[in-house]
């Protein structure tokens, strides 16, 4: 269970969320949307504790947790999981050491065994078979040369080793043809579970025809300021968010 | 010696007898012509000294003012050939039955020594010309397992110790130099090495050295048609060093790839000085460095490629990436094209950066702690490297230096950041 009372943040002085509040329960899918500049993509960073964001006041606490204290690798050990919209190329790590670093690194904080080599390669590979990824890909740099797809199959992927309680997905459906959608959607869909909570942060309600959202809520200028079913949705997609821009202005 | 004349007024003559400790009480060989060449080197020594910051070449690396503080007598080289060593053998303690093409590469002048005139470590070296070895590789010899040389430098020693390599046509031979000591020794080495048609030498150079030892390593690789070689060097210490490597290619289709790996940490000072004379078409040359430097440590790349009006069709490539740890590191990179023909491709490249911080982001959002991940973007930038090194048991090998230097390197303190 997720809950984030009052959250103000900012970026060098800028005031971007001012006052952000949100429960997702147990096993639920909520969905963010809004206008461009409204706070979308500084909610997921300050929730995976990127540097420069700035929190002046407010909480987060997974499962009764705060994890704003945290380091981010520390938040990552707890539970969260932030599916980037633009994952990082970093070349020369391969794929499989990142992937048993990461696990290994997770597991040694939830005090969990650590896994072998082995035991990695058929976790990996069983993960990857279920997601139609190439066992090629995993010889390659993390995200180096990754088409646009592989990257999000790749952040999905990663999401399933890592077995989050709460995971973020910004805007997943960036850079993805129909296709790719469906496939990492699908990815999404598979994860989901009783005791996981998902966050789909979003411009768009195309996303929302695969990964059914529980909730809906239209964030504007630093603040949630409509919250509603999977309805909601499909009335912003016909109406835009300009009610919501000019409340906030 | 009208170039001599010419620099004259760089020189520092007083500079000289930091070059000439002990000479006076070497042992005369059986074998005058050695005599011979040594007392002309040190007539040289006398005058013009040792390299000064006022040479183009050496204007980064204080050599001298290290020396000067240095306690050293001359001592033999302490060599160890282990290995593939059937065609490796010691310098002879007379050299009277020494080969002829040993002799003409010995008393042949060091290379460009008028052009730059600052070869004067390689005329200190063949003022004390005593010990080393010879590698002699047959024609069409292809070799399975590598020679194995490890040079062990110990407390105030001054060493001399010199390298004849010859590869003959069609052969393959993989030479892997291991260096490391004790506190503070200076060792001197002049390598020599003379690639015929078509061979191919896998030439791999471990420096371990320790942080008060002073290396100075001059390394002159002649190249015909066809020929092929490899050097890998990876150095994680001296207090100084100096790798100068100048590679004449000589013939058509050569391949040449100089490439390297520097882990500095403390106040150590590496210096890599290449020169790669492109003389005939249709050659390759590569130069591919990554330096890596924390604390207060001082690294330097000067790389000049030279394509001579008729090699045309000459590809070269260099590149000198740097990763700067600490505020205080440094990292001085002078890459040079001179280049006279007109149908070449010569690109080259040169980065000083910190860690990528949205990559160490994105491992910590991962759940890699932050001194892991750090390590982890540090290994890769190095990799780059390392992993296009053909010996599998050299990339491993290097890989393990990497591991332990990160280990023991406060690279990983990320403190000095923060603020």
């Amino acid at each position: 269970m997720i809950e984030i009372k009052n959250l103000h943040a900012e970026i060098d002085g800028n005031e971007i969320l001012k006052g952000l509040d949100l429960t997702i329960g147990d096993g639920e899918v909520h969905a963010i949307m809004g206008p461009n500049g409204a706070g979308k993509s500084t909610l997921s960073y300050v929730l995976a504790g990127r540097d420069g964001y700035e929190v002046t006041d407010g909480s987060a606490e997974l499962d009764g947790v705060d994890i704003l204290e945290m380091e981010p690798d520390e938040r990552a050990a707890a539970g969260l999981f932030l599916a980037f919209q633009y994952p990082v190329e970093i070349p020369g790590v391969q794929m499989t050491t990142f992937l048993k670093t990461a696990l290994n690194a997770v597991r040694k904080a939830r005090d969990e065994e650590e896994l072998d080599a082995i035991g990695l390669l058929k976790l990996m590979k069983s993960k990857c078979k279920e997601l139609g990824i190439s066992d090629d890909m995993m010889k390659r740099a993390v995200n180096v040369g990754f088409s646009g797809g592989e990257k999000k199959r790749n952040e999905v992927l990663q999401m399933a080793m890592l077995e989050p309680k709460f995971a973020v997905l910004d805007e997943t459906d960036s850079g993805l043809d129909i296709d790719a959608l469906r496939i990492v959607a699908d990815g999404v869909n598979a994860l989901r579970a009783q005791n996981r909570s998902f966050l789909v942060i979003t411009h768009y309600q195309r996303l929302l025809d695969y990964i059914k959202p529980d909730k809906v809520h239209v964030l504007a200028d630093g603040e949630i300021v409509k919250s509603g079913g999977p309805d909601l949705a499909l009335e912003l997609e016909k109406k835009g968010y300009a009610e919501f821009t000019k409340e906030a202005a | 010696m009208s170039a001599v004349t010419k620099f004259k007024p760089r020189y520092r003559a007083d500079t000289a007898e930091i070059g000439l400790i002990d000479w006076d009480k070497l042992p005369p060989m059986s074998a005058e012509w050695v005599n011979a060449l040594r007392t002309r080197a040190q007539l040289s020594v006398i005058e013009t000294g040792m390299p000064t910051a006022k040479l183009e070449r050496w204007k980064y690396t204080n050599l001298n003012a290290k020396l000067k503080k240095m306690s050293l007598r001359y001592h033999e080289a302490e060599l160890d050939l282990s290995g593939m060593t059937d065609y490796a053998y010691s310098f002879s303690k007379g050299m009277l039955h020494c080969p002829e093409w040993v002799r003409e590469m010995l008393e042949a002048e060091a290379p460009s020594n008028n052009k730059y005139g600052d070869m004067m470590l390689w005329q200190a070296a063949n003022a004390y010309l005593k010990d080393g070895f010879i590698v002699d590789v047959p024609a069409d010899k292809k070799t399975t397992s590598a020679l194995e040389v490890t040079q062990t430098g110990r407390d105030g020693h001054y060493i001399v110790p010199r390298q004849i390599i010859r590869v003959g046509e069609n052969a393959e031979m993989t030479i892997i130099e291991y260096q490391s000591g004790s506190r503070s020794y200076w060792a001197n080495i002049v390598s020599q090495i003379k690639i015929e048609k078509n061979a191919t030498l896998r030439h791999y150079r471990f420096q371990e050295n320790s942080d008060e030892s002073v290396i100075t390593h001059n390394t002159h690789i002649e190249m015909e048609e066809g020929a092929n070689y490899e050097a890998f060097t990876i150095t994680t210490g001296a207090g100084l060093s100096r790798n100068q490597i100048h590679a004449d290619l000589k013939g058509e289709n050569i391949i040449c790839r100089l490439n390297g790996v520097n882990m500095l940490d403390g106040s150590e000072i590496a210096d890599t000085t290449i020169t790669v004379e492109h003389q005939e078409p249709n050659c390759e040359s590569y130069q591919d460095y990554r330096s890596v430097a924390t604390d207060k440590a001082v690294g330097t790349f000067q790389g000049k490629i030279h394509v001579h009006q008729i090699a045309q069709k000459t590809d070269g490539y260099q590149m000198a990436k740097s990763l700067l740890l600490s505020s205080q590191a440094t990292m001085n990179t002078k890459p040079e094209l001179e280049i006279y023909a007109d149908d070449v491709k010569c690109s080259h490249g040169a980065t000083a950066g910190r860690l990528d911080e949205d990559a160490l982001f994105y491992l910590r959002a991962r759940g890699i702690p932050e001194k892991q991940a750090r390590n982890l973007l540090i290994q890769a930038f190095v990799n780059e490297v390392i992993e296009g090194v053909t010996d599998k048991n050299v990339r491993e090998q290097a890989n393990l230096i990497v591991s332990k230097w990160l280990d023991q390197s406060d690279a990983n303190s990320s403190a000095e950041w923060l603020e």
